[in-house]
């Protein structure tokens, strides 16, 4: 079912909803990027439709609604542990199709690998989801490759035509609103690309070998280890646990996990000091071969979808799809090795 | 049902080994084998993964080394008081694999703990296997651990230990992999070897054992990795498309040779 | 010959060793200009002087070997660019109505550097338009951050940019990059406690570096620029010096309100009888003390809550007399 609505019956729309519902969309920060006067776009609760960003990709991804960057598992006292209540309202959350695969890549993880997750699991049963469609590609995208161009399981989409939303809905209640609201109903097709500028192409006898591969070693200089492909990629679900104490006397404190990045130096730290991966290339091929073969190997989908963040934030100006693209020639290399 | 939430358990027993490394013998009522691991954790200072290095009635043992933060802290902790505990998590060694055949142990250090079930089992039930031999170095004589299992394994299984040096002259010296060329297998097929240990000592071992002309399937062995949640989750023990914490850590070469950290 | 020096010089030219001979100087506030007043400069240099142009220590023009009966046409010739620059000016057609007060120099500033804290050139035009014409010999200078790639310390008004560092502990996914940066590039202000970065506000000098290491935007920057604001640095064969801190977390308002203090307490304290009737504030401000001066330079100054001011302040620098 279609629907076409105004700015002011949008605005009446999301109203209707912030009783049930924590609405989180793509919104610019103005003045809120690393650089002196620039924005960032990245996700926060919205209170109108004219705080949404359609124009730009985001910086970061819809994933801290779901998976907050720091999430307190429980408090503790000297003898009692209390886990924190959450919220029992819904989660809406806006989103391009890409991001939607993205979801499943992290239900993968948080609710397939070994037990669910409970934490995760509690949100991400109350999320709902609005695709936002895609007119055109954006810089560094290459979902077309992976297949995640269009989706199809969301309650709504969303396309912006100058002062229009274009809306269809698959979910009754959201479509009894409309209908109660009387706004123009129409045959909304759903938006997304047929073609990126950037295509990747994945071997298809891809496996780890791979490894051994010199593609690796130009990233052991140029990688500095910040970590922002990690916290900007929708698919990255890592995350490292803290006690932390609310006074240096005090009996009291709280354990909490945050992102946590295999980019970044520490991540496989043992105790006494011994670490895997020194080097930047191998921690750079152990993500590539994660989101392009490790994932699948277990869960059947890639994990990447192409939404070209870590290219997009990238300080070095590292491409990750670049690198997929050398994975040809290195499998040819490693093999003539053997 | 909340996972990362620990459970209390007693401290029943210390035995100190080393000036930084104890076993911690804990009150724990539940299914668990050797090679296992819990996360053992004191609130304020963290978590951290040891492996099971014994199992009794009503206990655990797990041997630990000080050497951070929330180690420490467990050092500072005594008979009585508590500690919390999730698990047991990962695969162990299955006894089954080990059952009627002859076993060869070779242990590096501290990797002596997550096989050690694995050798009071069949310390005690000499009859379920063919022959145990365990190799097993320590850098000097103060890291020596476990001495008073070693002195009652002897009767039943054929101790090698062997320390990188010794000033005092009452240990065999050398490395364990310089051990192994020596072996005698009455029927190699029968063989089962299980290799643990820093990563560099496991790596020459199994090229030691794999010259002895065993077959890849014949080794087992068991990973060390940073195991944060133990639950598949945070990512950080992962090896290929392996959670060394879900699928580890123990594993056969046959899968473990092909994992590149 | 007769040409009075005084009001040559007071006309931005230069008075050279080559008898009949001058150059003339072109102001750029914040050494910026629209590449389209180039071919203007060309060809003045071109037409009336030798063809080479000198390109200024404070971001300026120098166009030299102009014959001094040539300054007519050399003055019609830069009303172009005199308009095109904001240059406050007095008669058309005239050139430069002054020039003790020099080019306003800046750093490329935010526009460009990643470090920027704020839009040097923006400030350095506001400044021009305030202070311009004024003939009293003031250097002013404006830096992006405190790397202080524009030498603004060397000058008598050095304005540095700062930002004052927001923390989102939310966001903070404890990588250290922040404390790392601070430690190693800046002055160590952040320290990590219960695993986030803990920051001494005291010992923080506003750069940003914090907010640029940052991966996942826990630090950000103030929605409000600050400025820091040093004072009374100096080249010369007496004393040269750097300047010293006088207001950190200032606002644009009051640095330019302070400046035009400063025009005030120079024409009420300079000595008349100093060669050519010129001196240096700082020398002036060693003379009354540096507390008639603050109470001069404050006046009528509203600065925000955030100001620090640094009271009394105290040069060192080479003293050669």
């Amino acid at each position: 079912m279609g629907f076409i609505l105004n700015m002011e019956q949008m605005d009446t729309f999301l109203d209707s909803l912030k009783e049930k519902y924590l609405i989180f969309a793509p919104k610019r920060f103005i003045n809120g990027g690393n650089f002196s006067d620039t924005d960032c776009i990245r996700y926060d609760l919205i209170n109108t439709a004219d705080e949404i960003e359609f124009d730009e990709k985001s910086k970061y991804s819809f994933k801290e609604a779901i998976m907050p960057i720091s999430q307190t598992l429980f408090y503790f006292t000297e003898s009692i542990t209390t886990t924190p209540e959450m919220s029992n309202k819904k989660i809406l959350i806006f989103l391009r199709n890409c991001d939607l695969h993205a979801v499943d890549s992290l239900d993968k993880i948080y609710l397939v690998n070994g037990f669910p997750d409970h934490y995760y699991k509690k949100l991400r049963n109350a999320t709902e989801f609005v695709v936002m469609g895609c007119d055109k590609p954006f810089e560094n995208c290459f979902c077309v490759s992976m297949d995640t161009n269009k989706s199809e399981d969301y309650s709504l989409s969303i396309d912006k035509d100058i002062d229009k939303y274009k809306i269809t809905s698959k979910e009754d209640s959201f479509t009894k609103v409309f209908q109660d609201m009387k706004v123009e109903e129409s045959d909304v097709k759903p938006k997304f690309v047929l073609s990126n500028d950037i295509t990747v192409n994945i071997p298809t006898d891809l496996d780890n070998t791979v490894s051994k591969s010199k593609m690796w070693d130009e990233y052991d200089t140029r990688c500095i280890a910040c970590g922002r492909c990690n916290f900007v990629c929708p698919t990255c679900t890592c995350f490292t646990m803290q006690d932390i104490f609310y006074s240096e006397n005090g009996k009291v404190g709280e354990r909490r996990r945050i992102w946590a990045s295999c980019m970044v130096d520490g991540y496989t730290n043992i105790a006494g000091g011994h670490q895997f991966r020194v080097n930047k290339g191998q921690r750079m091929r152990f993500k590539i071969m994660h989101k392009v073969l490790n994932f699948r190997k277990t869960f059947g989908k890639n994990m990447c979808v192409g939404c070209g963040r870590c290219d997009d934030s990238c300080p070095e100006y590292i491409s990750f799809s670049n690198a997929i693209n050398k994975l040809d020639s290195a499998m040819k290399e490693v093999a003539t090795h053997e | 049902m909340n996972r990362y939430i620990p459970f209390v358990s007693e401290i029943l027993d210390i035995i100190k080994h080393t000036e930084i490394e104890y076993t911690f013998r804990m009150a724990y009522d539940g299914e668990v084998s050797p090679g296992q691991f819990f996360e053992v954790s004191i609130p304020k200072f963290g978590e951290a993964p040891i492996s099971v290095s014994g199992i009794g009635p009503g206990y655990i043992d797990l041997t630990i080394r000080k050497v951070g933060k929330v180690t420490n802290e467990i050092f500072e902790h005594y008979i009585g008081q508590n500690l919390k505990l999730r698990g047991p998590y990962g695969n162990g060694f299955y006894l089954e694999e080990f059952q009627n055949k002859e076993l060869f142990i070779i242990a590096g250090g501290t990797g002596l703990s997550p096989v050690k079930g694995v050798v009071d089992y069949f310390a005690q039930n000499p009859d379920q296997a063919k022959s145990i031999k365990l190799i097993v170095g320590f850098r000097g004589p103060d890291d020596i651990l476990f001495k008073k299992d070693m002195e009652s394994w002897a009767k039943t299984v054929d101790v090698t230990l062997t320390l990188d040096n010794d000033p005092t002259g009452q240990y065999k010296t050398g490395f364990v992999t310089q051990y192994i060329p020596n072996l005698e297998f009455k029927n190699k097929d029968e063989v089962a070897t299980i290799v643990v240990g820093p990563p560099m000592m496991m790596k020459f071992a199994i090229g030691e054992l794999l010259k002895l002309g065993l077959k890849e399937e014949q080794i087992w062995m068991s990973y060390e990795r940073r195991m944060c949640c133990g639950l598949g989750k945070c990512g950080h023990c992962r090896i290929n498309d392996e959670y060394v914490c879900l699928s580890g850590p123990v594993y056969n070469y046959v899968d473990a040779k092909n994992l590149v950290d | 010959m007769d040409i009075n020096t005084k009001k040559l010089k007071k006309n931005a030219f230069r008075v050279t060793k080559v008898r009949g001979i001058t150059a003339a100087r072109i102001r750029v506030p914040g050494g910026f200009l629209n590449s389209k007043y180039l071919p203007a400069i060309q060809a003045i240099a071109d037409q009336y002087g030798d063809g080479t142009i000198h390109l200024t220590t404070r971001q300026g023009f120098e166009l030299m070997g102009i014959p001094f009966k040539d300054i007519p046409q050399v003055n019609k010739m830069l009303q172009d660019i005199i308009d095109g620059l904001g240059i406050n000016q007095e008669e058309h057609d005239q050139g430069y109505p002054a020039s003790g007060t020099r080019n306003i120099s800046a750093c490329i500033g935010n526009r460009v550097c990643p470090f920027g804290c704020y839009n040097t050139t923006r400030f350095a035009k506001r400044l021009e338009k305030a202070v311009f014409p004024n003939d009293l010999h003031f250097k002013i200078c404006l830096t992006g951050c405190p790397n202080d790639c524009a030498k603004a310390r060397m000058n008598d008004f050095g304005i540095i940019g700062m930002t004052i560092p927001q923390f989102e502990a939310n966001r903070c996914v404890s990588c250290g990059a922040c404390v790392k940066a601070c430690t190693k590039k800046s002055v160590g202000a952040l320290k990590p406690v219960n695993y986030r970065p803990q920051k001494n506000h005291d010992k923080c000098i506003g750069c940003g570096e914090c907010i640029n290491a940052c991966p996942t935007m826990a630090w950000t920057r103030s929605q409000k620029k600050y400025y820091k604001l040093t004072l009374l640095g100096r080249t010369g064969k007496k004393n040269p010096r750097l300047g010293e801190d006088f207001i950190k977390w200032a606002d644009e308002e009051s640095i330019v309100k302070i400046i035009l203090n400063t025009y005030d307490y120079v024409k009420e304290f300079i000595d008349l009888t100093s060669p050519g009737g010129k001196e240096h504030i700082g020398y002036i401000v060693d003379r009354t003390g540096f507390q008639v001066y603050k109470e001069w330079a404050l006046k009528d100054v509203h600065l925000p809550a955030e100001a620090v001011v640094y009271s009394p302040v105290y040069w060192s620098g080479l003293h050669f007399n």
